[in-house]
């Protein structure tokens, strides 16, 4: 028998084939695990892998099947969680020290739905330390490699998640994305990345980075999965106070919408920056000359504010990351100090003990923006240049449905190559004023890079709630570039 | 020291008090931001989830209706009610407090600006030493009334944030952190919503800040929004302190008094710190700006460890949560909910039965006390309110307090005591044996006719029947009879008693004297 091939399988083609009985949820999950065994040495993509829970839910999808009940949307498909996201019976490290033994006692929201629909948790995903980084470099478990070429970064913060999806180890990941989390990684691993609007996923039980900024979203390897799976973990909660109330659209429906009238911005301002290679900057262009010939009304849009983004962000990101990782204390979870003197000790120790040195910068950064004398020079000015990108935004909705840029400058790097953290922060150019905005936006791939075969990837950002538009928009992208997802690496094993 | 020093100190110097108030929204039911529900005590750390306990990823959802609570007692003591508000976290490291932040309110509470008058009669008047014109440096002005004076006292704000967990030290003296070898905590509390009351610096006595506590006590009691325990700790009182030469405009250094767990302690310990403060300038010595501790058993304050006060909060702006923004009609809807608050059911019984001030202040103090003389009063009638006022604050209350009971827990009830009242009125019985009847029917339960009708109690005023007790009387009695004849009146007594023996004490008294006078004259 031919072991199945997630690389050459959507996760709806995964739960169709099980549907109809081609083959079965626990083949689904060995197929995962096989691939994991084939690749994951090298990729190191997985922090944790949970058979036991895999194969159990897999034994419920069989079942169901046998008993003729109709299967969720996700039944059988091959799902990782990356790190940062709460599941009982597993450890949630967030890729720190800090919580390397720490075991979750409650089930993250967006997780917990996503198994309701079917899927099958196969693992937990390796991330830069709290999601603070953008190249997984940052991991106090050693860092991801891209499967595109391991000599490179897969993105970050969520780059197991992209990684992992990118080696078919599994078909779908949760990933979370704070300034360009999910987006950047999906651009430099050829996957598609969706960052919904914010409050469109409950934050409840993913571990806070940006209270403020941060959404969980979807990894996949095309878009119809993405909106399958954004279909299966949106939606108000209770337990999350800034979730949204709006209702849920019907995504999957609207992937087929075309573009024809679709109203395209090209942000045309941003796209001369200094570091946009000139690759990425002329796959946009192409992008743009797609929709047209598509049918879409294609215009250039300016987001003037959107340069003060970063600066922004490495205020309002840190300042609330400061807050959040207090909590990391020492005293009731996580990583406490031998043989403290007193609590201030205790609490000093444990936490250079048990943070890296990027999660001590963030929380210092923080920590001084919100201090005494400080706070307007700092947050309130990050927050009046937030409310100024809102209303960029604001204004570029008025006049387009859609807007495209790249989703970073360049593709992915190597390892070691950004070692200032400043270089580093600018790969999020493109994707933090979105999550400074709070609007939707997705990463489909843009084409391989030709100087190094690296993917590319094309931000296409919504309004609010727009998530149906993004979609439409992306499925008409995707179909008419024809993009094979698969890395070299993959289709090495097919050999 | 005495009470002696104090007013010694006060003659030269002026107080400024400000007070910090924290409920416990006890009526709330449940935690904050979570589900769990409010109690005192219990197994530690049974009454906690992943929010309370600052799990990794769990996130607050704001309790309305501690909301509603916290606007309720703005509305009750006259506070402006934010239109937008929000909360802010306030970020220190404690072992007590989970997440090292507290989630709090920062520059936009939901109550400001709001004021309550406080009354003070008897002896701690005399704290007050400008009460005869003299000039207030600043602040509200004393209105002197009966037996007293009444001052508006102001109120800052009310905001709403989440209490902390409780630590237990193992190891050290009386459970004090000093030489602890452990500390434990304890997360049952953390969480419970707590309503933080900041005054103006407006109080000017230790009397003064004792009865703003007490009466917003009452007004809380009377809201039913906590249940005020100062032993429990759901109601605590911090004080800020600081004294400066009469006629001086500047206010002196402050320090700020915690540990107060009664009202008598937030008297004593501000008394105690107003002479230390006075005793220290005397000596040309300065006053220190720090946080001490009331310890009610060595009656003093002493200081806590500097160390604890260089705070810098970091307010920021709770990202968990949206901003409130509340609508008027939403405002005035909680405002018509309103019950009657104390000053004005005391103004009521005042104006509508004629009681004295002071009895009228006791029975509106707390709504249940408040309620059962409403009930007394809607059967015997507004004519006979001052007799279930003296009833209740007499032998009703030393009734409760011997038995430690509430007003609502009494075997005599609102009808049974309006009865006994009308038995008096009516003249069955007399005031005397109403007491014997009170007294069975509060151990008993047994209406009041009926114990009368049982004992044979039954007041005989028939004129016939004292008519002859008293000639009985009269003729046993030659001497006294002579004596009351020749002007020497005060013997009346004497023959009063005389016939009420003769009739076993049911004679009733009114009719006994009438007849003896006419008899005798």
């Amino acid at each position: 028998m031919t072991a199945l091939d997630l690389s050459a399988l959507s996760a709806r083609q995964v739960r169709d084939g099980i549907a109809r009985g081609d083959f079965s949820a626990r083949e689904a999950a060995d197929a995962a695990y096989a691939r994991i065994d084939a690749l994951d040495g090298e990729v190191h993509a997985f922090l944790q892998l949970m058979p036991e829970l895999a194969y159990a839910a897999a034994d419920r999808v069989d079942a169901a099947r046998a008993a003729g009940d109709e299967l969720p949307p996700l039944a059988g498909v091959p799902a990782g969680i990356k790190d940062n996201m709460n599941l009982l019976g597993t450890r949630t490290t967030c890729s720190s020290r800090m919580l390397e033994n720490y075991e979750s006692v409650y089930d993250c929201t967006a997780v917990r739905r996503m198994l309701d629909a079917g899927a099958l948790p196969i693992g937990k995903l390796n991330m830069d330390e709290f999601a603070f980084g953008s190249s997984t470099e940052n991991s106090a478990f050693g860092p991801t490699r891209n499967p595109w070429d391991l000599e490179r970064v897969p993105g970050g913060s969520s780059g197991g998640s992209a990684a992992a999806v990118a080696a078919g180890m599994v078909s779908v990941s949760l990933g979370s994305d704070t300034g360009g989390s999910i987006r950047q990684p999906a651009a430099l691993t050829g996957t598609v990345g969706m960052k919904p609007t914010y409050g469109r996923v409950s934050r409840y039980g993913v571990i806070a980075f940006g209270s403020s900024l941060d959404q969980i979203g979807p990894f996949t390897k095309n878009v119809d999965d993405s909106a399958l799976l954004l279909e299966a973990i949106a939606g108000e909660d209770p337990r999350d106070a800034t979730s949204a109330t709006e209702a849920v659209e019907a995504y999957t429906a609207a992937v087929e919408g075309g573009v024809r009238g679709l109203r395209v911005g090209l942000a045309t301002d941003i796209l001369e920056v200094e570091g946009c290679a000139a690759e990425v900057k002329q796959s946009v262009l192409d992008a743009a000359e797609v929709f047209a010939s598509l049918g879409a009304e294609v215009g250039e849009v300016a987001l003037p504010s959107a340069r003060h983004g970063l600066s922004a962000y490495y205020i309002i990101g840190p300042a609330e990351a400061s807050s959040n990782l207090a909590r990391f204390d020492g005293i009731r979870y996580g990583h406490r100090a031998d043989d403290a003197e007193d609590v201030l000790d205790l609490y000093m120790r444990s936490r250079a003990e048990g943070f890296g040195p990027e999660t001590i910068r963030r929380i210092m950064l923080g920590t001084y923006a919100l201090s005494a004398g400080y706070y307007d020079a700092y947050y309130g000015q990050a927050q009046k240049a937030r409310t100024r990108i809102i209303e960029d935004f604001r204004s570029a909705f008025e006049r387009f449905d859609v807007v495209l840029t790249p989703t970073t400058p360049e593709p992915a790097f190597r390892f070691g190559e950004k070692s200032d953290p400043f270089t580093m922060y600018l790969n999020d150019f493109y994707t933090i004023p979105v999550n400074l905005a709070g609007n939707c936006a997705m990463s489909v791939p843009s084409g391989l890079c030709s100087s190094t075969g690296m993917p590319m990837g094309l931000q296409i950002i919504g309004d609010y709630f727009a998530e149906t538009t993004v979609f439409r928009a992306a499925a008409a992208y995707e179909a008419a570039l024809g993009f094979d997802t698969t890395p070299p690496l993959v289709r090495a094993l097919a050999r | 020291m005495g009470k002696d020093r104090l007013l010694d100190v006060l003659e030269r110097y002026e107080a400024v008090i400000g007070l910090e108030i924290h409920t416990e929204i006890t009526a709330a039911n449940t935690k904050m931001f979570c589900g769990c529900p409010v109690a005192f005590g219990g197994e530690p750390n049974t009454r906690v989830c992943p929010v309370c306990l600052g799990m990794p990823g769990a996130l607050p959802v704001p309790n309305e209706a501690a909301i509603e609570w916290t606007v309720l007692a703005g509305l009750a003591t006259d506070c402006d009610i934010a239109l937008w508000s929000q909360f802010h976290r306030k970020q220190y490291f404690y072992p007590d407090m989970p997440k090292d932040y507290q989630i709090s309110q920062y520059d936009l509470p939901f109550c400001s600006n709001g004021m309550v008058d406080v009354e003070v009669d008897g002896p701690g008047v005399a704290e007050r030493l400008d009460l005869d014109g003299d000039v207030v440096a600043d602040g509200p002005v004393p209105v002197v009334e009966d037996g007293g004076y009444r001052v508006p006292i102001g109120i800052t704000r009310i905001h709403l944030e989440e209490d902390t967990g409780k630590m237990v030290h193992v190891g050290g003296s009386e459970g004090r952190i000093a030489g602890a070898t452990h500390s434990l905590v304890d997360f049952n509390r953390a969480g419970t919503p707590l309503m933080e009351l900041v005054s103006e610096p407006d109080i000017r006595t230790p009397e003064e800040a004792r009865r703003f506590a007490q009466k917003l006590r009452s007004i809380w009691l009377v809201l039913g929004v906590s249940d005020c325990s100062m032993e429990e700790g759901s109601m605590r009182v911090d004080g800020n302190v600081s004294i400066r030469a009469r006629g001086q405009v500047e206010f002196g250094t402050k320090t700020e008094i915690k540990n107060m767990n009664s009202f008598k302690a937030l008297h004593d310990a501000l008394a105690y710190e107003i002479v230390r403060q006075a005793d220290l300038l005397d000596a040309g010595e300065a006053v220190v700006q720090e946080t001490r501790h009331w310890d009610a058993t060595a009656r003093r304050t002493s200081g806590l460890r500097s160390k604890e006060e260089a705070h810098d909060y970091r307010y920021f702006p709770e990202p968990d949560m949206v901003p409130f923004s509340f609508e008027p009609e939403w405002i005035a809807s909680l405002a018509a909910q309103l019950p009657e608050l104390p000053d004005a059911r005391r103004d009521r019984y005042i104006a509508e039965y004629a009681l004295p001030k002071a009895d009228a202040a006791m029975l509106a103090a707390d709504s249940e006390t408040g309620r059962y003389f409403d009930a007394t009063v809607e059967i015997t009638g507004a004519d006979r309110a001052k007799q279930a006022a003296n009833w209740m604050l007499g032998d009703l209350a030393a009734l409760l307090n011997a038995e430690g009971i509430a007003i609502g827990d009494a075997r005599v009830t609102p009808a049974m005591l309006a009865e006994l009242i009308g038995l008096v009125e009516d003249g069955t019985i007399s005031g005397k044996q109403a007491k014997q009847v009170f007294a069975e029917a509060a151990e008993t339960g047994d209406a009041p006719g009926a114990i009368v009708e049982a004992r044979g109690m039954k007041q005989v005023s028939d004129t016939g029947a004292i008519e002859a007790a008293v000639a009985a009387v009269l003729e046993a009695n030659p001497a006294e009879v002579e004596s009351y004849r020749a002007g020497k009146t005060s013997v009346i007594g004497f023959f009063v008693g005389q016939v009420m023996r003769e009739m076993r004490g049911q004679g009733n008294p009114a009719v006994v004297n009438e007849v003896l006078r006419r008899m005798l004259g």
